[in-house]
């Protein structure tokens, strides 16, 4: 009798436990995919495949300069992320281990803080008629405002950075522990340099924390889309604006899904090559 | 571990300050405005008051907004808390392909960008017309949050031995006993620990928000919403709030992930 009742209990156990997730990732993921291949005519979807939307996104010169202005801004956001984070996450393994991880923390910390604050701190900072501005023009350091970092490419470029470097400093930290203190010491007994010590064993050791630092900051970047509306003005009217912009009243939601699955397929190009080359070479 | 010396050292000191003044230097700004008044681009260094933190708490916007977000955070956590469990003792239990597959799905919301999560809960909202509400708004969050805390559970149900259950099992504890008495007291600091994560990723959720939200607002939004007027000294005072709150409420986290490690 036991037996049986078990049995029952894992059934209904492998039920409640496989239907939300079905339904509620799988489902309308894949329901998503199904719309990318729809239309709209005037407001009504009409339920017969095309790839028309997936021709448009390839054809109309609206769309693909902006496409590409956008993976480029996000790569130069993981590559300003990474630069940052190394000496960042090198600095906090060089330090005492009682103050290393409250160090560490200091600079994890502000991922938990909300988003928009973030943002709203930075702008309030940064624009054109933000705070430094303004001080420096009633000390009289400056005539006109800088306008470098305002609502343009460049603020979403430091924000994005601002927002993002945590992602990168923690993988590139946590490759940094793992190098055991031994390899370091073989390479200066051997006679290298701290440079070539640096070159020759750390960095390779930390590719991996390096790669997945960039893939996560990359990634982020590139779906984000608040951000560049509140600091990028015009100049920062990116891929993931597109999609956003497609989805508001009586806009194309198909197209806007194969927007979307265009998005997608970058993060999964993006993931698979960090993955490639974070193992290629002494993969930990 | 790592040595450094000399100007290396010197350099790392700088940029790791400087990206430290980066990260928490706005903030500052803010909290100090919440306080101090900045007339003719000059800030009014005798203007102290409490006035921005009164104006406050008249505003039915804020109290309504914040009622939302807590309600939200709280019904998506404890939502994630029973499945995640569900699904750490699912794994746990049993072997195979399948139970990859399921974590695989688990995870994708956490992993893919916040917007395409976000839109396919709106399109399958639409699909099966279900109105876009505070409901849709807590399901996202699950959604979002359930990787997180089943990665938690599942994390420390492996560190327990097996023979703490057959033990407990040898003794006659029936199985719903042995998971009240034996195992539960053993994860109760991972689940507070993710259930605190959780409620802070919650309370912060804005693009998926966005997206499924009908009339509602939440904190987040209804910041984003002022925001794109401009900086009002009871905006900067909700922001400290703000800050307080969720710094508070992620280093009583923290504190509650790095104990049991320690032991």
């Amino acid at each position: 009798m036991a037996p049986a009742r078990y049995s029952t209990q894992r059934l209904v156990l492998t039920a409640v436990v496989w239907l939300p997730p079905l339904v509620f990732i799988l489902l309308p993921l894949l329901l998503f995919l199904a719309q990318s291949f729809l239309r709209v005519q005037g407001t009504e979807v009409v339920y017969e495949p095309t790839f028309a939307n997936y021709v448009r996104f390839f054809t109309d010169p609206a769309f693909l300069p902006t496409f590409w202005l956008s993976v480029v801004l996000a790569m130069e956001v993981a590559a300003m992320a990474v630069i940052f984070a190394y000496p960042i996450a090198y600095f906090l393994a060089s330090l005492d281990s009682r103050v290393k991880y409250a160090m560490a923390l200091a600079f994890v910390v502000p991922l938990l803080m909300s988003y928009i604050i973030k943002i709203y701190a930075i702008r309030s900072l940064i624009g054109g008629n933000g705070f430094v501005n303004r001080i420096l023009l009633s000390l009289g350091v400056i005539d006109t405002p800088i306008t470098l970092f305002s609502l343009n490419r460049n603020a979403v470029l430091l924000t994005l950075t601002l927002l993002l470097i945590p992602y990168a400093i923690l993988p590139i930290f946590v490759a940094l522990e793992k190098i055991p203190r031994s390899l370091l010491e073989a390479s200066a007994d051997l006679g290298a340099s701290a440079w070539q010590t640096f070159r020759g064993v750390v960095l390779p050791l930390t590719l991996q924390g390096i790669v997945i630092g960039a893939s996560f900051t990359f990634v982020l970047a590139l779906g984000d889309f608040v951000t560049p509306q509140m600091v990028g003005g015009i100049e920062g009217f990116t891929f993931g604006r597109i999609i956003y912009s497609q989805f508001g009243f009586g806009n194309n939601w198909p197209f806007g899904a194969a927007l979307s699955v265009i998005l997608l397929a970058v993060v999964l190009v993006a993931i698979i090559i960090a993955d490639r080359i974070g193992r290629s070479r002494f993969a930990t | 571990m790592m040595r450094a010396t000399g100007l290396v050292r010197l350099a790392l000191w700088s940029i790791a300050g400087l990206v430290l003044v980066l990260l928490y230097g706005p903030l500052a700004v803010a909290i100090f405005f919440s306080f101090f008044k900045f007339r003719s681009n000059q800030v009014q260094w005798d203007s102290f008051s409490f006035d921005a933190y009164e104006k406050l708490t008249q505003n039915e916007n804020v109290v309504g907004a914040l009622g939302n977000t807590l309600l939200v955070g709280v019904s998506a956590v404890a939502a994630a808390l029973v499945f995640g469990t569900l699904l750490a003792f699912y794994y746990h239990g049993s072997q195979g392909r399948a139970r990859t597959w399921l974590q695989l799905i688990i995870y994708l919301p956490f992993v893919m960008p916040p917007i395409l999560t976000g839109l396919a809960l709106l399109i399958f909202f639409r699909q099966i017309d279900f109105p876009r509400s505070l409901v849709t708004v807590v399901i996202g969050h699950t959604v979002f949050v359930l990787a997180l805390v089943y990665r938690n559970i599942l994390a420390r149900l492996q560190t327990l031995s097996r023979s703490l259950v057959e033990a407990s099992l040898d003794l006659g504890a029936s199985r719903w006993q042995t998971f009240r008495y034996v195992l539960l007291p053993n994860l109760a600091t991972a689940v507070l620990a993710s259930a605190v994560l959780a409620f802070a990723l919650s309370f912060d959720e804005t693009l998926i928000t966005l997206l499924v939200t009908g009339t509602s607002n939440t904190l987040p939004l209804w910041l984003w919403s002022l925001m794109r007027l401009g900086f009002t000294p009871d905006i900067n005072a909700l922001v400290t709030l703000i800050l307080i709150g969720t710094t508070g409420i992620c280093l009583f986290a923290v504190r509650y992930l790095t104990v049991p490690q320690a032991r």
